[in-house]
């Protein structure tokens, strides 16, 4: 079995398996789920769900609470930012991001940057087709 | 830990050939790298409905507009029925991340009941998703489409904040005026929660196949559970894009 292999000359394993740096060498040196790494990972997963459900819980009632009391450019500025720290989280502790490699992050999070021009190039063409409509209808 | 930095110190070449440079298997990379195109797809039809509503005088108010809850008729129970949605996605994803974590230490049975209460997630999400569309489109008439006939009557007081004078002023002059906006609104919402919802439908499915390969000992026979891990990026992904979706259209 390819896991238990642990001659480097068989190119197999490094193609598949345990390769991330997080759970690398776990399966081939036989350690138990109920193992304390293992339950310290696990720890760690509860307690991203309950940031995950801290999160979520103050949006909706700031949502309910200030809709019509707040500002809405700082309601939207809190929505943006707590979205943001949601997406991070899922994407670095579930997705194991955060785990692997820096260059490999490197090669998923550069090419998200296109967002920040993508958003500020339409939504200023969305606002300035507004001013255009409404000032020569 | 201590495995993981022996082997990094071992192997100074990464990009010498002969190993995987980012210590990420292919199927992962894979993986990733679709998941980063459909990222692409999704904010293009983010991006596209908030150009819609920046450039739209009056928007419809997501309070006024999601306030149902099935089987309480007309209370007014503004974001909590999506509330509960995104509970049930993001303890999909957690028990879908232990499944992952089961199948690094081989654990059969681990991921077995992991994969199950995903599967059960994912079935009731789109439950809940099935009887938002259907009430929506009582409410609308129809879903894609309903608000192109100018002729039609709409309860435009059902989905805009009347108590803005400014909104009043530009939904009472009725025509294009009102009815352009909220049409934009009602097709956006549908296009995008339906192309996620079938991510979450495809996501079950490839669950499903999941599970019954881990039941028939398929990868405790290949000595591992990298496919867990990539279905889970998947499933993960998913949970992503709703938690966009959720901000854009529920709270923004």
């Amino acid at each position: 079995m390819s896991a238990h292999n642990h001659d480097s000359n068989n190119i197999q394993h490094l193609y598949e398996g345990d390769q991330s740096k997080l759970y690398s060498g776990i399966m081939s040196h036989h350690s138990d789920v109920k193992s304390p790494e293992s339950k310290k990972q696990i720890k760690r997963i509860w307690r991203v769900f309950w940031i995950l459900l801290v999160i979520t819980v103050v949006e909706v009632s700031f949502g309910l609470a200030f809709s019509y009391t707040m500002s809405r450019a700082i309601l939207n500025s809190i929505f943006l930012i707590l979205t943001v720290v949601k997406a991070a989280w899922i994407v670095s502790v579930f997705m194991h991001l955060g785990d692997e490699k820096k260059s490999f992050m490197a090669m998923v999070l550069i090419p998200l940057t296109l967002f920040i021009w993508f958003i500020i190039a339409f939504l200023a063409d969305g606002s300035f087709w507004l001013h255009m409509n409404n000032t020569h209808p | 830990m201590a495995q993981a930095q022996a082997t990094t110190a071992q192997e100074p070449k990464v990009w010498g050939g002969g190993r995987s440079p980012f210590n990420v298997s292919y199927g992962k990379i894979m993986m990733w790298l679709f998941l980063l195109s459909d990222a692409f797809t999704f904010s293009a039809f983010l991006i596209s409905y908030g150009t819609k509503r920046f450039f739209s005088d009056v928007w419809p108010d997501p309070n006024k507009v999601f306030h149902a809850f099935p089987f309480m008729g007309h209370a007014d129970l503004p974001l909590v029925f999506v509330s509960l949605m995104t509970f049930i996605l993001i303890m999909s994803s957690v028990t879908m991340v232990l499944a992952v974590h089961a199948g690094h230490y081989g654990d059969k049975k681990g991921v077995i009941k992991w994969m199950l209460w995903t599967i059960v997630g994912g079935i009731a999400f789109l439950a809940c998703q099935a009887w938002e569309w259907t009430h929506l489109g009582h409410l609308t008439g129809g879903l894609w489409g309903t608000f192109t006939d100018p002729a039609s009557t709409i309860q435009y007081s059902q989905y805009y904040d009347m108590a803005k004078p400014e909104v009043a002023a530009i939904i009472n002059q009725g025509g294009t005026a009102a009815l352009n906006p909220t049409h934009n609104f009602f097709s956006f919402f549908f296009t995008i929660t339906g192309f996620h919802g079938f991510h979450v439908l495809s996501g079950v499915a490839l669950n499903v196949m999941i599970l019954v390969n881990t039941v028939n000992g398929t990868y405790e026979r290949r000595g591992h559970y990298e496919m867990v891990e990539k279905v889970g990026l998947y499933w993960h992904f998913v949970d992503l894009v709703w938690v966009f979706v959720f901000t854009c259209f529920y709270l923004l």
